[in-house]
């Protein structure tokens, strides 16, 4: 008899934007809009949210990231629609390059796939330690219904066959074969096409109903529930009698996180003992599987802290970012494409943040492609390392003045990390909080989306600064004008 | 050493601008021709043995690949030995180097060097550093040329407590000396309010602390010094120069203080010509930046680290200032053609010594002048060159 399959370890993150609801209201000229949902900026993606949620679990979870045996990953829509989607989330995550795994895509059911695969996975003991990734960052068309609720987000679980703080247990499928959101082979953006009475009361509802009577048999004690529309939710959570299911907060701060919704719903259940069932819709499937927990689950009291922040967005600003908006004119190349061979020699370096140490003095070269010999003491002899990823501003500047597509401000640090380390990068977000001395965290990000494809690499996020530490620094600032 | 003494024998520049009506050849021959003028005893264009042309990016104005033969052509000297020296922003100083070089082995008796550099063929959007590229091809793009100064003034301001108003009073007195000088592209004077309250370009540099992009050309003659009286009674000749290099890019630098190039450059060609920082009388430096004239005082070894700002502030480095700085108006509002930058500022220094340089000429105690750039990938080259009156 083996293990249930155990998660030892969660984490989720959320891009920085918050677009309030009754900005996209405004546009088209209604009135209202309630709540608020989560928007990726331009270096934001699916991509850079799955690294952020599972390098968090990862984390967590206290494990050194080579032992882990495969990525399962599930969003709506991969950042490359054919390409190497899951190569990347692994080699951002440090991920071993012998690790397996599956890409889950095509709707918002693919975290389910990724989350019930992995656990097929363990149980069946292909893998001993599983990553499961979800998330998603879907564009949705401008005008659409679910437009102002369609948000982004991640959620990532470590899963293993070992002692962990909870379990998978049962699980649940439904199917029904109909088309409710869609997007083609040739299109940008999300499209409802669908009778959203008819897909209530005749799809969503009776799948819900048939599939949470199944769970509720289980002595249930918390629900994530898929709430698409900003009231579907509230319907199914009403005809199970599930009172305010756990998920309720997390739409509140994210909106609809497609993909991610349901394990994240989850997470923020997690935090205590209790048994949680998940049900995740998409693309006429419905899955719910039901966690166990003994106690809180690492990883899981740090969701509190993604939905409580993000900065408040404007719709124009948000259609730039989804581009939508797009402005006119010759744009100049802003990043070193995937299908490049800088990349080929670079890759572990741009992705996996390796650099060279001197075996003979000690200092870290960064990359390591172009540097044969130390710049310190010229030896030629080194060995590879993945650098700190946490370190401090040196020196600064924000640049506000570039060709197109850049968008200023672009701010820029030379950081010393906290292995001794100098590299230089670009600073998520505006700069306003920057400062030399800033510590700063390297994140992956899409730094541009070129002829089509999208280009990643790491900027330096600048940590929010404890008020006890700012007033302290202000007391003996700098002579900086 | 044993090197053969260079003279420089004549000097001179266009009037640098935007020069949309004129082609790179007719800079070139207009600097060429500028330079025959001023030759005290005449010269004959066909005495010219070889050429050194610096031109350090034809792609602005279309021409990729452009080699040595381009200016011999323009300049009606075609046949003649002429190489094309491309060294980032120092090429024109650079070029004035391998010239002397060329004279100072004895391979030849005059040369001359011509720098020139079409800037404004191409847009601001299209042209110097628009790729937003300076940086490390894989880690770091967005960075344009104030991005690779940029960072130093912060640090600079971070440690010393320069301000704001500091780096404005360089741009102040460049643009004043420039008001002074028939070829600079800026002629008008600012105020330090002027320069603080200009729109920002790139924290905490404001459009006033930048130089603009300029056309122009510019080109010396140079002969073996004992040959200096044919064409001269009053020659002025090479001392000494310095080059040198730094890592590349702005993550390898150890400090952001100071350009390692410029103080390794600065001990070469100190030693070389057997004068000291305090011997110097005028300076022509690289001050595409303002920050940049302020790490250029302290590098070079006119005022102590960390006292640039307050030395410009309190005008050490004006016309009758204690050591005077980029008396022609600099890059700041002579402009920057890249190639003629350093070819220019070689023909204020000649200037200078030899007493011609009218409402700008400043007092010569020792009879040396010093021509500094810096630039390229993380100011990663500079090279010097020292000129004197003393035989």
């Amino acid at each position: 008899m083996t293990n249930p399959v155990q998660i030892i370890a969660v984490g989720a993150a959320a891009p920085a934007w918050r677009l309030p609801a009754s900005e996209v209201a405004a546009a088209w000229g209604r009135k209202g809009g309630r709540g608020q949902a989560a928007a990726c900026p331009p270096d934001e993606d699916v991509l850079t949210l799955a690294a952020d949620a599972a390098l968090r679990a990862l984390a967590a979870s206290g494990l050194q990231t080579d032992i882990v045996d495969g990525l399962w990953w599930g969003t709506t829509r991969p950042p490359f629609a054919e390409g190497p989607s899951h190569a990347f989330l692994a080699a951002a995550v440090g991920l071993s390059a012998k690790s397996g795994g599956t890409l889950c895509a095509g709707s918002a059911h693919a975290g389910l796939d990724a989350l019930v695969s992995a656990a097929d996975a363990v149980a069946a003991g292909s893998a001993r330690v599983a990553l499961v990734v979800a998330s998603d960052a879907v564009i949705p068309g401008p005008g659409t219904a679910f437009e102002e609720r369609s948000g982004a987000g991640a959620v990532a679980f470590v899963l293993t066959n070992d002692d962990g703080a909870a379990a998978i247990g049962a699980r649940v499928t439904r199917t029904h074969p109909y088309l409710d959101r869609y997007r083609g082979d040739q299109e940008e953006q999300t499209r409802d096409i669908y009778d959203g009475r008819l897909f209530r009361e005749e799809v969503f509802l009776p799948v819900m109903r048939d599939l949470g009577q199944q769970l509720a048999a289980l002595d249930i004690t918390a629900w994530s529930l898929p709430d698409p529309d900003g009231r579907l939710g509230a319907a199914a959570a009403k005809q199970l009698g599930a009172g305010t299911p756990a998920s309720t907060g997390v739409y509140a701060a994210l909106g609809d996180t497609g993909a991610a919704a349901a394990m994240l719903g989850a997470v923020a259940a997690l935090d205590a003992a209790g048994r949680v069932a998940v049900v995740g819709y998409g693309g006429g499937r419905a899955t719910g599987v039901v966690i166990t927990a003994d106690r809180a689950v690492p990883g899981a009291a740090g969701l509190g802290d993604i939905l409580a922040t993000g900065r408040p967005t404007t719709y124009a600003e948000v259609l730039r970012a989804r581009n939508v908006l797009v402005p006119n004119g010759e744009t100049v190349a802003m990043a070193v494409p995937p299908q490049s061979a800088q990349l080929v020699r670079g890759a572990d370096e741009i992705l996996g943040l390796l650099g060279a140490r001197c075996v003979d003095c000690g200092t870290i070269n960064t990359p390591p492609t172009i540097h044969p010999h130390c710049i310190s003491c010229g030896s030629s002899k080194f060995v590879l390392e993945p650098i700190a990823r946490h370190g401090v501003v040196h020196t600064y500047v924000i640049n506000q003045t570039m060709p197109a597509p850049f968008q200023a401000p672009l701010p820029l640090a030379v950081i010393d990390l906290d292995d001794g380390a100098r590299v230089m990068l670009q600073v998520a977000g505006d700069g306003a909080t920057l400062e030399i001395g800033s510590e700063v965290d390297l994140v992956l990000r899409r730094y541009a989306v070129e002829r089509g494809v999208p280009v990643y690499g790491y900027k330096a996020a600048v940590r929010p600064v404890d008020p006890a530490d700012a007033a302290e620094a202000a007391s003996d600032s700098p002579q900086e004008a | 050493m044993a090197w053969n003494k260079v003279a420089v024998v004549g000097g001179g520049i266009i009037k640098f601008g935007e020069l949309f009506e004129q082609s790179y050849e007719q800079m070139a021959s207009g600097a060429f021709d500028a330079a025959l003028a001023t030759v005290d005893k005449g010269f004959d264009p066909l005495q010219v043995e070889a050429a050194f042309v610096a031109t350090q990016r034809g792609t602005l104005w279309g021409q990729e690949g452009i080699g040595g033969n381009t200016v011999p052509t323009a300049i009606g000297l075609a046949g003649i030995p002429c190489t094309r020296i491309e060294n980032a922003c120092p090429s024109g100083s650079d070029a004035f180097r391998v010239g002397a070089m060329a004279v100072a082995s004895g391979v030849h008796d005059v040369v001359l060097v011509i720098g020139v550099e079409k800037m404004r063929d191409k847009s601001g959007d299209e042209g110097l550093l628009a790729r937003a590229a300076a940086g490390h091809p894989v880690y770091t793009r967005g960075e344009t040329a104030p991005v690779l100064f940029a960072p130093f003034a912060t640090r600079h301001m971070h440690e010393f407590g320069t301000t704001r108003e500091m780096l404005a009073s360089v741009a102040v007195k460049n643009h004043y000396n420039g008001a002074r000088n028939p070829n600079a592209h800026f002629r008008n004077e600012i105020t330090i309010e002027d320069a603080i309250k200009s729109a920002p370009v790139c924290h905490p540099l404001h459009l006033l602390d930048c130089c603009p992009q300029t056309d122009g050309a510019a080109a010396v003659l140079l002969v073996s010094a004992e040959r200096a009286e044919e064409f001269t009674d009053n020659p002025v000749y090479v001392a000494g120069f310095g080059v040198a290099t730094d890592h590349p890019y702005l993550h390898e630098k150890s400090t952001f203080t100071s350009l390692r190039a410029t103080t390794m450059a600065a001990e070469r060609a100190y030693k070389m010509a057997g004068v000291e920082p305090g011997q110097i009388d005028s300076a022509e430096v690289h001050d595409c930046f303002t920050i940049t004239e302020i790490l250029d005082i302290e590098d070079l070894g006119f005022v102590e680290k960390g006292k640039g700002g307050v030395a410009s502030l309190e005008g050490e480095t004006s016309l009758t200032g204690r050591i005077p700085v980029n008396t022609s108006g600099g890059l700041l509002a002579k402009g920057h053609p890249i190639g003629a930058t350093g070819v220019a500022q070689i023909v204020e220094c000649w200037s200078q010594l030899r007493g011609q340089a009218d409402e700008r000429q400043v007092e010569m105690r020792n009879g040396y002048a010093l021509q500094h750039n810096v630039g390229g990938r993380g100011s990663g080259v500079s090279v010097i060159n020292i000129l004197t009156t003393n035989k």
